[in-house]
């Protein structure tokens, strides 16, 4: 059978690389590049994974004694009966639950002011997997990576599962008799009770803490949230005299300008969704946007840039006001008050921005117009945010959204608090869900100043730094034990338990109810009673609060008026940025992809997620640019010593392609001190925040030096290479316009084999690589779907991670500021499968519906499979991960995937099961599947719907006509292995080379 | 050859005791003393089990 390449591709194949040895092509990486697996991969001599030594000269006799031996054994064992379980029937079955029938109950997950609308999958009573409300109209089925993984959390050991005074366990009658005690005492004494608790979203929280204060008019409450940018905050009440929520609208959008601001690293999944709309072309005359990248570090926005700039953060000010000026020049009026003299004409000085790309951002602007947007990044300073309100209001922006929100308290209001407690201001102490005692920068201060505060109770779910400061802690549920409700753009959104609580917890707001009633005001029985009586109030006819339950949500049109510009706040952020010069080094201080503020630390799904940009699992080493590197004499896990002001951390160091000269970033959220995953994981960056709210996450005269030593990174991005081939294609649009069909003329293949006869259904997938932000939405909802264990760093590092799909991440160009393509790379599903030819037991076959499949009991571990796949896709358990494991940990299994023991090949199945409940389903309605019904995990987790899985067998189903995409290519396909997944081609609109105005 | 470097007594205990010491395992577990359950019996577990109990109040979207 002959097989013929697709015509298309770039002229030249552009020139990939992934890790700075293959770039600058070193003996080592070329040697690495050729080399199947990592050293570390296989077993050595002196490796005792398996409990035993590896023997050299083994012989023949012996080898077969052995297998005698090991079959008898087998035989003997095998009649052995004990740790056999039974299935024993439910006495008495709860209505909602039917043995094997999954339940989905909407629900939602908030995370600081973001709030995300989810649907909970549960297996006999036990949430198993969160995906986003398809009812909602923002997010419409979509979620973040964090909000994916929360589930874990709901089984995490180490909660709390009863009330604790003083290290001794009691019943909830005495704890809350002992807190109604202190906040009477508190009330008597007429003096303050601070309460500090994360921010507040929910209408009904707020209701509940005006009661509070009613009932306890010496109440104090901070809304804290310390990876979220006090930035941000400072600078919205300066442009807008109050805290505003901004979102972003991308489908309204032309052009595109960030400062600095990652809104595609997975956290809004409504502007991933924009954006791949945006980008999922069909034809090169489609409509087409922009986006200009002005950054320090290298964002994910960045690596999706049609024209990154590196800019150093402490410029991004005097950029922005300084284009703002330009557009004034070009007629673009400044809003009433708005002073502009203290900038200067044309481009900032300390910037290396090229004047033809300066004058391409200004027309692109000015063009644009009212579809033009600036976005500003939440840590930044203060000045860059005040900069993209200004350029916002100068053009008239369609897309983006502002909406008067709950005011935050700064690191400068917490300082203040630490303050009154440490002169005796407070009678009590309430923390609620916050960890000051490890976010605050002084943490010795926080910790003599809480010492002082009588009475101290705890709120939480798993005790960490603050617990170990009060006297008091209350377990609290986690948010799918729990009720309440949100606000967001076109929704009010519910939260409904999922669950009945695992342990003797209670939700904190009941807590607080309970405080309520016990110091004389009014209050229901239950938060629940609490916040039905409110909507029920509320509700429009010919709605209810049951319906409401069962969507998840209430339709609404936005109220909210867009808060007004003030312009008078403009001439004195001008002159700070004026004066914001870079002092030496600076350091960049972002929430940890994995571990946010340091809440999801914890969470062993997401420490072991590569760190989109770093690549890095299990640990925050600060990123270094090349230039830096080189200067100071760094490489890659080197030992070096940060310093910021009276400050110090030891930790290793990462070299990162296209972060700006003169810039070092690192992850918050690590460096914990309790919590069996996160304890001792990275370092803890929080002390390193400044105390000026308006650049705390931007420090300035930074000093950084090697420490000696090197330290064993858990880094992916050098796993799994392939090498040097045409694995992933990027077109510039004009590429793409000129010569939709492309220029790739590859031979026509011969195949030994006969094609493959598909009687019903072959399935495949498409994966455009314009759309793919590289966010890890997908690695994560596979991992929680197929149980996909964690390895832990070491055995990372040795390169045995185990997730089904990774992202491959590629540079291309220079190394001080590349492009970047994402790839997602999982099993290809080949017809001609080389795994499958070469396995001795027949454990990986072909289905008749073109699925790559695994019969794990079959499989004896040879891992020939591995060796011949040329994806390197195919996982091996190396240990046993997940036997010894038990309640609660287990209870997140996905029953419908087996769980693989040690000595096992795994890989991706196409989320087989989900292919056979629909087909179950459809069988007993007695009709076909329908196009779209069946959604794997990667897909359904996609929130830029990069990933399209489908029926290839029917021409009219979506990934059928994807396939015929001009920008399509299958990897590797001139081996003849006939893959089923077919990628389409990266695009990138530059403004220089090849580009075109954005529309 | 690896063999020369392994004496012959050696070689020969492995062998022997192999099957002597499997067939003692395999009559161990045919004749376990004390061991009076039904193999029916569910295995004790070392901890008690989570009970896990629907939500109250609650409303499904579908299942």
């Amino acid at each position: 059978m002959k097989t013929r390449l697709p015509d298309h591709g770039p002229l030249e194949t552009p020139r990939f690389w992934r890790t700075l040895e293959e770039r600058i092509e070193t003996p080592e990486a070329q040697q690495a590049a050729h080399d199947e697996f990592l050293p570390g991969v296989v077993p050595t001599q002196d490796d005792d994974v398996h409990g035993l030594p590896v023997q050299d000269g083994f012989s023949r006799r012996d080898f077969f004694g052995l297998v005698g031996a090991a079959a008898a054994l087998a035989a003997t064992v095998a009649c052995d009966r004990k740790g056999q379980g039974t299935i024993v029937p439910y006495t008495k079955r709860p209505v909602e639950i039917v043995p094997g029938v999954a339940n989905f109950y909407a629900s939602a997950f908030q995370e600081g002011r973001h709030v995300y609308p989810v649907l909970v999958k549960t297996r006999e009573g036990r949430p198993i997997h969160i995906m986003g409300n398809d009812e909602h109209p923002g997010v419409k089925g979509k979620t973040s990576p964090r909000a994916m993984a929360d589930v874990l959390r709901l089984y995490d050991p180490d909660r709390l599962r009863a009330p604790r005074l003083e290290g001794r366990t009691l019943g909830w009658m005495e704890a809350e008799t002992q807190f109604h005690k202190a906040l009477q005492t508190a009330k008597n004494a007429g003096k303050s009770l601070l309460l500090i608790s994360g921010a507040v979203a929910s209408p009904s929280r707020k209701a509940l803490l005006a009661n509070l204060r009613t009932a306890l008019p010496t109440l104090e409450h901070l809304a804290i949230e310390p990876a979220s940018g006090d930035a941000a905050e400072e600078a919205a009440k300066a442009s807008f005299g109050q805290p505003v929520d901004i979102q972003p609208r991308l489908a309204k959008s032309g052009v595109i300008l960030s400062l600095g601001a990652d809104f595609l690293n997975g956290e809004n999944p409504e502007a991933l969704a924009a954006w791949g709309t945006k980008r999922r072309l069909k034809n090169a005359h489609e409509a087409f946007n922009r986006l200009w990248v002005l950054e320090g570090p290298l964002t994910l926005t960045g690596t999706n840039a049609d024209q990154r700039l590196p800019v150093a953060p402490s410029r991004l000010g005097a950029v922005a006001f300084a284009l703002a000026k330009e557009l004034v020049a070009k007629g673009l009026p400044l809003p009433p008050g708005a002073d502009l003299s203290a900038i200067a004409a044309g481009i900032p000085q300390g910037t290396d921005l090229p004047a033809k790309v300066w004058s391409n951002l200004v027309q692109d602007l000015r063009q644009a117009g009212r579809k033009a947007v600036v976005l500003c990044g939440a840590q930044m300073p203060a000045e860059a945010h005040q900069a993209a309100h200004l350029l916002n209001a100068m053009l008239g922006s369609e897309a983006v959204a502002m909406q008067p929100a709950e005011p935050l308290a700064t690191v400068k209001d917490l300082e203040a608090a630490a303050r009154g407690m440490a002169e005796g201001r407070y009678a009590a102490l309430v923390l609620w869900d916050v960890n000051p005692a490890y976010t605050f920068p002084r943490a010795t201060a926080w910790k003599d100043a809480v010492a002082k505060v009588p009475f101290r109770a705890w709120i939480g779910q798993v005790p960490d730094e603050a617990a170990a400061q009060c006297q008091l802690l209350l377990p609290e549920n986690h948010w799918l034990e729990s009720w309440d409700d949100f606000t967001t753009a076109g929704a009010d959104v519910l939260q409904q338990p999922t669950i009945g609580t695992l342990y003797d917890t209670r939700q904190g707001e009941d807590v607080l109810l309970g405080a309520i009633k016990a110091l004389g005001g009014q209050a229901p029985a239950s938060y629940h009673a609490f916040l039905k009586e409110r909507w029920q109030q509320s509700l429009p006819t010919g709605t209810s609060f049951e319906q409401a339950l069962h969507d998840g949500l209430l339709k609404t049109e936005s109220k909210a008026t867009a808060p007004a510009f003030m312009g008078s706040s403009v001439a004195a952020a001008t002159r700070r940025a004026a004066e914001s010069n870079p002092e030496g080094l600076e350091l960049v201080l972002f929430p940890g992809f994995a571990t946010h503020d340091g809440r999801h630390a914890n969470n062993s799904w997401l420490q072991e997620t590569p760190d989109p940009i770093t690549k890095m699992t299990w640990d925050n080493p600060v990123s270094v640019s090349v230039q830096d590197a080189q200067a100071l004499g760094i490489q890659e896990g080197d030992l070096v010593r940060l310093s910021v002001d009276d400050t110090t951390l030891s930790l290793p160091a990462v070299i990162q392609p296209g972060q700006a000269k003169g810039v070092l970033t690192l992850a918050l959220g690590y460096g914990r001190n309790t919590g069996s995953v996160a304890k001792g994981v990275g370092v803890n960056a929080f002390p390193l925040m400044g105390l000026d709210p308006a650049s705390a996450n931007v420090r300035k005269g930074v000093r950084l030096a090697k420490a000696g030593g090197k330290k064993e990174l858990s880094r992916t991005q050098s796993h799994h290479r392939m090498e040097g081939r045409d694995l992933v294609r990027s077109l510039t649009l004009e590429e793409y316009a000129d010569h939709p069909q492309g220029h790739h003329h590859g031979p026509e293949l011969v195949s030994l084999y006969e094609d493959q006869a598909f009687p019903e259904h072959k399935w495949g997938m498409v994966i455009d690589l314009a759309a793919c932000t590289g966010c890890s939405a997908c690695v994560v909802a596979c991992q929680s779907e197929n149980n996909v264990p964690v390895v832990g760093p070491e055995q990372v590092a040795r390169g045995r991670e185990m997730h089904w799909i990774r992202i491959d991440r590629y540079y291309e160009g220079e190394l001080e500021n590349p492009k970047v393509v994402h790839q997602p790379m999982l099993c290809q599903h080949c017809d001609n499968a080389p795994c499958e030819n070469v396995c001795p037991v027949n454990a990986t076959n072909h289905s008749p519906e073109g699925l790559n499949q695994m019969a794990y009991n079959r499989c004896v571990g040879t891992r020939y499979c591995a060796n011949n796949c040329p994806y390197k896709v195919r996982r091996f358990n190396f240990l046993e991960y997940t036997a010894y494991k038990t309640e609660p940990e287990t209870l997140v299994n996905n029953p419908e995937v087996t769980v693989r023991p040690r000595g096992v090949m795994e890989k991706c199945s196409f989320c087989v099961q989900r292919i056979n409940d629909v087909k179950i389903r459809a069988k007993g309605e007695s009709r076909s599947i329908l196009d779209g019904e069946i959604t794997t995990a990667c897909m359904a987790g996609c929130a830029s719907d990069a990933i399209v899985f489908g029926d290839l067998k029917d021409p009219k189903s979506k990934v059928s006509q994807l396939v015929a995409n001009s920008r399509a290519y299958r990897v590797l396909e001139e081996i003849g292995v006939k893959p089923a997944i077919t990628y389409l081609a990266d695009l990138k609109n530059p403004a220089v080379e090849g580009g075109r105005h954005a529309i | 050859m690896a063999d020369a470097h392994k004496p012959l007594l050696d070689r020969a205990t492995a062998l022997l005791a192999g099957p002597f010491l499997l067939g003692q395992r395999a009559l161990g577990l045919l004749f376990l003393p004390g061991k009076g359950t039904l193999p029916e019996a569910p295995p004790e577990c070392a901890t008690p089990r989570i009970t896990v109990t629907p939500p109250e109040h609650a409303i499904k979207r579908r299942g």
